[in-house]
């Protein structure tokens, strides 16, 4: 529903927007659908100025048919698939994080989902030097740790540098500072106002439950509409821009005591693959580092495939090939 | 594509006389002339302003700013080691355990640790201490301060340390601020209104909340209700600690899950409550044995179990 307003294209002046609202035409859509004939008389304008300016709204506001062909070949050009960094996790997502996909990770407390999003940020910018927008609302993300991943993967402090400089950290805590914040990005095009100029080619907001959760369960539907609303800039951040979105997710447990994502069925269809990570096994006294994910939703591998990976890879030393886990 | 108007964090009753202006969009919005009463509009012309971009900054000045934020010592030397110096700033720490396990102990340890001299390699900053369940012992407090203050003086070496040692009494310890709250309410308007109460009082660095467990669990049929309730809580507890670089520390209890034919002490306040904090800490008993595992954190990639042994100040 877009307002009719003055100079929205030529020939559409303000006194001509004043007969139209006297007319009952107020929105773009009103005047497109309108009996052109009749209203020319109405407005006492020509009836070839408002079919021209039907023309131009039209093409300002219709979507663009494009041919499958078409499509498929931008898509081949654009795409481009990141790897994770950790090379269990890489098997489980069929080498990575696909760019204009979303992928959700979820997990109880504790089970290393803000682990992982670190080392994926890390690994783009360090490795495939790319940059990397990471919007915390938790409150967890902690430099000093990604630091601490960037001396195990790199010794050259210049390297290192560089690549903190590429993560930008975005620290919001309410739902409608996170839509600010896209719609912003979506806005300026990604690039975020910083020194850098590295192109950004993953989005990572740990977690996204965390500002939606407490809005959603209540008699009034805003959180739910409000989620959606995320969900939508979303998409269209991913689509528009070709990068590769990990989120975080909590978890709540059904009836029968099985765990499942949080947010709800709505909130499942946005992303394109989802993992759910789980661990450690506290029946014992001892913590271990080691984590499972299981393959939930993807369209490219077949679901409930599991993996065992161990956190400690972001922190293994590089004298020793396998991880080996500290007890003391 | 378009952020529509009810997106905006406006009153319903402004929301719907946009709406029925025809407004149902933002970009409508730009233009807005007449039909909204002054104040209103402003507000939401300022709402709609595309020069409020949220901020960013890279990793490496988060990076510097953190290097500067010096810990809160525990005393306890395996945990601040573990820890990496001490209870860091600007985190949301959660403590659980059995009762008589030492979480009031360790937290009025950490409400005397914080206002240690910054020459001492302290912060000199001031606690908040919210109190629910009535534990707090003041005593035991003022043992607490008379030992920190004796350590320090044995420390004492430059004029810089002696000077801040003739302000640094148990008088001065004890002026803590500190508050009761009997029921969730209190507690959460209490929450709520720590912006501007930290606003007033900027040398606070430390919120300890003793515990935020005893207030929800009593008289809280409504479990839903409780949870979303929670969230917002340490939401917004956690928002306060990274943008005041303030630590808050909250104390849980355990409550006993049955599964199968066994059953466990798990942390209470349920299962979406794990999510809240940004770290956590489980206090238990193993072989007579008072052991701390860190079961939740972001600084660190494995949970390490240690033994702590609380100083026994005498």
């Amino acid at each position: 529903m877009v307002v009719l307003r003055a100079h929205m294209c030529p020939g559409l002046e303000l006194q001509l927007v004043r007969d139209l609202r006297e007319a009952d035409i107020s929105t773009v859509e009103e005047l497109v659908s309108a009996d052109l004939e009749a209203l020319a008389q109405k407005c006492s304008v020509s009836y070839k100025a408002l079919l021209a300016i039907r023309r131009v709204l039209l093409a300002q506001h219709t979507a663009f048919p494009v041919s499958g062909a078409d499509l498929y070949e931008d898509l081949l050009s654009s795409t481009a698939i990141l790897s994770t960094g950790h090379p269990r996790l890489d098997e489980l997502l069929d080498s990575g994080l696909y760019t204009g996909e979303l992928t959700e990770l979820s997990g109880g407390p504790g089970t290393g989902k803000t682990q992982v999003c670190f080392g994926v940020a890390v690994h783009i910018a360090l490795h495939l030097k790319q940059g990397v927008i990471f919007i915390d609302t938790t409150g967890g993300i902690t430099a000093t740790r990604l630091h601490q991943m960037l001396q195990t993967e790199s010794s050259s402090l210049e390297e290192q540098i560089a690549a903190l400089q590429r993560i930008h950290v975005f620290q919001l805590f309410d739902v409608f500072s996170l839509l600010d914040c896209l719609c912003s990005l979506r806005r300026s095009g990604l690039q975020p106002v910083a020194v850098g100029g590295a192109c950004v080619r993953a989005v990572i907001i740990d977690s996204v439950s965390a500002v939606i959760s407490p809005l959603l369960g209540t008699r009034h539907t805003e959180g739910m509409s409000l989620m959606m609303q995320v969900a939508a800039l979303l998409k269209a951040l991913v689509k528009d821009f070709s990068v590769a979105a990990l989120v975080t997710n909590h978890v709540t447990r059904s009836v029968g005591g099985a765990v499942r994502p949080a947010l709800g069925v709505s909130w499942s269809h946005l992303p394109r693959t989802r993992l759910l990570l789980e661990g450690p096994d506290r029946s014992t006294h001892s913590f271990s580092s080691l984590r499972s994910a299981t393959l939930i939703k993807s369209s490219r591998q077949p679901c409930h495939m599991r993996v065992e990976f161990d956190l400690s890879w972001w922190s293994r030393s590089k004298e020793v090939p396998s991880a080996k886990r500290k007890h003391s | 594509m378009q952020r529509p108007v009810w997106s905006l964090p406006l009153s319903s009753a402004v929301i719907s006389k946009l709406n029925r202006r025809g407004y149902q969009c933002t970009a409508d919005i730009e233009h807005l002339t007449t039909g909204v009463k002054e104040e209103e509009a402003s507000e939401v012309l300022d709402l709609v302003d595309h020069q409020r971009y949220p901020v960013s900054i890279t990793a490496l000045e988060l990076l510097q700013r953190e290097a500067e934020l010096k810990p809160i010592v525990t005393f306890c030397s395996e945990l601040d080691r573990a820890l990496g110096g001490g209870i860091p700033l600007g985190k949301t720490i959660e403590l659980c355990g059995v009762p008589g396990i030492g979480k009031t102990q360790l937290c009025l340890q950490l409400a005397v640790d914080v206002q240690i001299p910054e020459c001492f390699g302290g912060l000199g900053a001031q606690c908040l201490f919210i109190d629910t369940e009535g534990t707090f012992f003041l005593e035991r407090l003022r043992e607490m301060a008379a030992a920190v203050v004796r350590h320090c003086s044995l420390l004492t070496e430059d004029q810089e340390q002696q000077d801040a040692m003739r302000t640094f009494t148990v008088e001065k310890i004890l002026s803590n601020l500190f508050v009761r709250c009997d029921d969730s309410m209190e507690l959460l308007s209490q929450i709520s209104d720590l912006p501007a109460f930290l606003s007033d009082h900027p040398e606070v660095r430390l919120i300890i909340i003793d515990s935020i467990a005893f207030p929800f669990r009593l008289h809280f049929e409504d479990l839903p209700l409780r949870t979303r309730l929670l969230l917002g809580a340490a939401h917004q507890l956690a928002a306060l600690a990274t943008t005041r670089n303030t630590t808050v520390v909250m104390t849980n209890q355990m409550t006993t899950r049955v599964q199968g034919e066994g059953s466990r002490l798990i942390p209470a306040l349920g299962e979406n409550w794990g999510h809240a904090a940004n770290i956590r800490l489980l206090l238990q008993w193993i072989d007579c044995k008072r052991m701390a595992t860190i079961i939740k954190s972001s600084i660190f990639s494995v949970s390490i179990i240690l033994s702590v042994l609380l100083p026994v100040h005498t």
